[in-house]
């Protein structure tokens, strides 16, 4: 689901990093899709070199991926055909940079100073091999003269600890394989996606999530810190013995160039693990709040991608353990855990005993509640009313039967209705009975996977308006920034004082807007 | 029954009157009587008595002085003269129903009525549907009797004004009264000040709850730069 609002705001956001000849390469792959780079060249008239830079940007910063797909039915002349490396823009990952200070601020929560510190360069400079992090580190310490000799024992060990301690929690990650060949999509797929080509912009995710899960690195090296010295932590690792060997050999020759980043989606997995517990302290209690987030970190690296429909399944006896282990929860007993599991809507258990909480439920209900204040602040009251029955009935309803449930007048009904479906909040259908005599009927319904695209771009659309005008409240008051501090006196100290107020409200705005983003895009 | 026997009772003592009546009127009157307590459109009796205009007006005037019809409120097109035969009660359908009165829907009453509702959950922080109803009745605070199915309305309309919320008993704590499982509601806890729910991330911006905000772009006429809204909000 690529929405044009969400591209438009990546679009600027890259414009805001890297510049507009960046920009204009990546608004291209987002638009048209995974290109060649002949093809880039062709669309953004831009030089052979210039096309090459901005990629080479955009792939540091984990923006772009290459890949080359492996072509099936081409076996009998494939030294003749020419290998085709494509790239492809990774519109999430653009607009997790939006977010790098969430991100921070988690780990600062979770870890100490110096991953802080080490995920920050990861975060500027996109990605980083081991020796490049520790020469950060070491300029840090202003150590610069020492650089290339760069071996000062202390600063390599700790870098290593905290890009262990950093792995260990999932937060960073090996890069993919700079241009790794992935297998074309399934047959059934293309033809899905032959068909659906004309809803609008099917054809990207779809690449996108194919090319997305083939680079994955396999999972027992995905999170590990090898050495020269050092082999395979098998423990998590499910690969064969031999497996493990062909691995080890090759290793110690990369190691130098092995480079890391951030895991985004580990940092969304926190992201959505902690709206989902706040929701549920908001709706439910402290309680219900304290198990969920008990039961979510226990299964935390079970959880196969960010978008679980349901919790890994755990045993009552199991989330009692976890739950008292919680600061909050060590007073509970076991009937209040299974209470509130209830409450949390498990009411039966599993065969074997397990309860698995439905997380998209909770989702849902956020959204829910994201729209109906939008519904409420434009269009009034009697308009949430009716919003919030459509939305609860989740049925096609007749105009009178809305009015008469929400006690609307039946003559401004269907004004009300009218307008929220002109804006694209509801969905309406006409029904003409022929009896006695002809009537006309309007149906009204809320249709949320419509609708949620539909907000989800309005919200991008504010979002690039925020940063927008932001930008012009700081060109505006230019000369402002320039003037040093202590000069800052009278009228230009009011206006400074504006100035500060305007850009804190807009930076908190967009920041809370964000969070609202991730709710209906990434969870 | 009882509605049926009286019909008749009229109907005997309505034969002599209906003999004065002239041809026109006659037709009007069963036409209009016939729809029963559904009353009739004019435009719809012009149509099935295929009688021209000013007959019918004039014949309207007459059985109206006679007292054998009379125009009601329809609560579906308010603008529509509609008219029913004089012994009959206008039903749900052209009345609107009990939160109606004279053809408006009585808002500040029906207001009265939530706000009522909600203080008294507050109180008890959860009640049952059986519980408010025999509130309402004993208590004394209200003058009329409410049936269930209009507490019922007013507890959906305080739902959906997400004032209160319907849960089902566990039993716990404020739940203790009231057997597990059993259908409650409890006031909504809103981090907000009350009656308003937390507004969302779209709704404390202008764009968010902007109605201009599908014909505004970067470089248009409307655009972020030059919008009145912002410059209104930004104004500190
Ligand atoms: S910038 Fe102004 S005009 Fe444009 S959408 Fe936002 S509030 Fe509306």
């Amino acid at each position: 689901m690529v929405t044009q609002y969400g591209i438009k705001f990546a679009v600027h956001l890259i414009t805001n990093h890297f510049g507009n000849l960046v920009a204009k390469v990546c608004e291209d792959l987002l638009r048209r899709g995974p290109l060649t780079l002949d093809q880039l060249i062709g669309f953004t008239e831009l030089t052979k070199e210039q096309v090459k830079n901005s990629l080479l940007v955009l792939v540091q910063h984990n923006c772009v991926q290459a890949f080359i797909l492996e072509k099936e039915d081409v076996g009998d002349d494939r030294e003749g055909s020419k290998v085709n490396t494509q790239y492809l823009a990774l519109l999430d990952n653009i607009l997790h940079r939006l977010r790098f200070p969430k991100f921070l601020e988690i780990v600062s929560q979770d870890l100490d100073e110096e991953c802080v510190e080490l995920l920050e360069g990861l975060l500027r400079y996109g990605r980083l091999t081991l020796k490049q992090m520790v020469d950060r580190a070491s300029q840090r310490k202003g150590n610069t003269s020492m650089m290339h000799e760069l071996q000062n024992p202390v600063a390599i060990d700790v870098v290593r600890e905290s890009l262990h301690k950093l792995l260990m929690v999932r937060y960073v990650e090996r890069c993919p394989a700079p241009s790794p060949v992935v297998s074309s999509p399934v047959e059934k797929d293309t033809k899905k996606r032959g068909a659906k080509s004309k809803v609008a912009n099917q054809v990207p995710e779809t690449i996108e999530q194919h090319v997305l899960e083939a680079i994955v690195p396999v999972e027992g090296i995905r999170f590990s810190l090898m050495s020269n010295t050092e082999v395979i932590k098998s423990d998590d690792s499910p690969m064969t013995s031999e497996e493990n060997f062909g691995k080890t050999t090759v290793i110690p020759i990369q190691e130098d160039s092995t480079l890391f980043h951030a895991n985004f989606e580990e940092f969304i997995r926190r992201c959505r693990h902690k709206v989902l517990i706040e929701n549920v302290r908001t709706r439910l209690d402290d309680e219900a709040a304290t198990i969920l987030g008990a039961i979510l970190e226990a299964t935390r690296t079970a959880e196969k991608k960010v978008k679980m429909e349901n919790s890994v399944p755990l045993t009552l006896d199991t989330i009692f353990t976890e739950v008292v282990k919680t600061e909050t929860g060590r007073t509970m007993t076991i009937d209040r855990v299974r209470s509130s599991l209830v409450q949390l809507g498990c009411p039966q258990r599993m065969l074997d005993d397990s309860y698995s909480i439905d997380l998209k439920k909770i989702i849902e209900l956020a959204r829910n509640e994201e729209v109906e204040s939008i519904v409420l602040k434009r269009y009034g009251r009697d308009a949430y009313r009716m919003f919030r029955l459509l939305s609860k009935a989740d049925r096609l309803l007749e105009t009178d039967k809305i009015a008469e449930s929400t006690f609307v007048e039946k003559r401004d009904a269907p004004k009300t209705l009218y307008k929220l479906w002109k804006d694209e909040y509801l969905h309406m259908e006409k029904l003409v009975v022929t009896a006695a005599r002809q009537s006309k009927f309007l149906l009204w319904k809320v249709n949320k996977p419509i609708l949620w695209d539909h907000v989800l771009d309005e919200m991008y659309h504010a979002a690039l308006n925020l940063s927008l005008r932001l930008a012009y409240e700081q060109e505006k008051d230019a000369e402002l920034l320039n003037v040093p501090k202590d000069k800052i006196v009278g009228q230009l100290q009011k206006r400074y004082k504006r100035l500060r107020n305007v850009w804190l409200l807009l930076e908190s705005s967009l920041m809370k807007l964000d969070d609202a983003l991730m709710l209906f895009h990434d969870f | 029954m009882q509605g049926s026997s009286s019909q008749k009772r009229k109907r005997l003592d309505l034969v002599p009157s209906t003999g004065s009546l002239t041809d026109p009127e006659r037709v009007l009157y069963n036409v209009i009587r016939s729809k029963k307590d559904m009353g009739i459109w004019t435009r719809d009796m012009k149509r099935e008595t295929n009688l021209p205009d000013n007959v019918v007006n004039k014949a309207l005037k007459l059985l109206q002085a006679k007292k054998l019809i009379k125009e009601v409120v329809n609560i579906q097109n308010k603008g529509r003269k509609h008219y029913m035969a004089a012994e009959f009660e206008p039903s749900k359908e052209i009345t609107g129903g009990d939160w109606y009165s004279e053809g408006n829907l009585d808002v500040d009453f029906i207001n009265l009525v939530k706000d009522l509702c909600l203080k008294h959950i507050m109180r008890q922080k959860v009640a049952t549907l059986d519980g408010i109803l025999e509130w309402s009745k004993k208590s004394g605070v209200f003058a009329v009797e409410f049936t269930t199915q209009q507490i019922e309305e007013i507890l959906r309309a305080l739902v959906l004004d997400d004032e209160i919320v319907e849960v089902k008993s566990t039993g716990f704590g404020d739940f203790a009264s009231v057997p597990v499982g059993r259908v409650c509601y409890r006031c909504t806890s809103k981090g907000g000040s009350k009656g308003e729910p937390k507004a969302g991330a779209m709704a404390s911006i202008p764009c968010g709850v902007c109605p201009r905000i599908s014909s505004c772009t970067p470089d248009g006429i409307i655009s972020p730069r030059t919008c009145a809204y912002y410059q209104k909000w930004l104004d500190f």
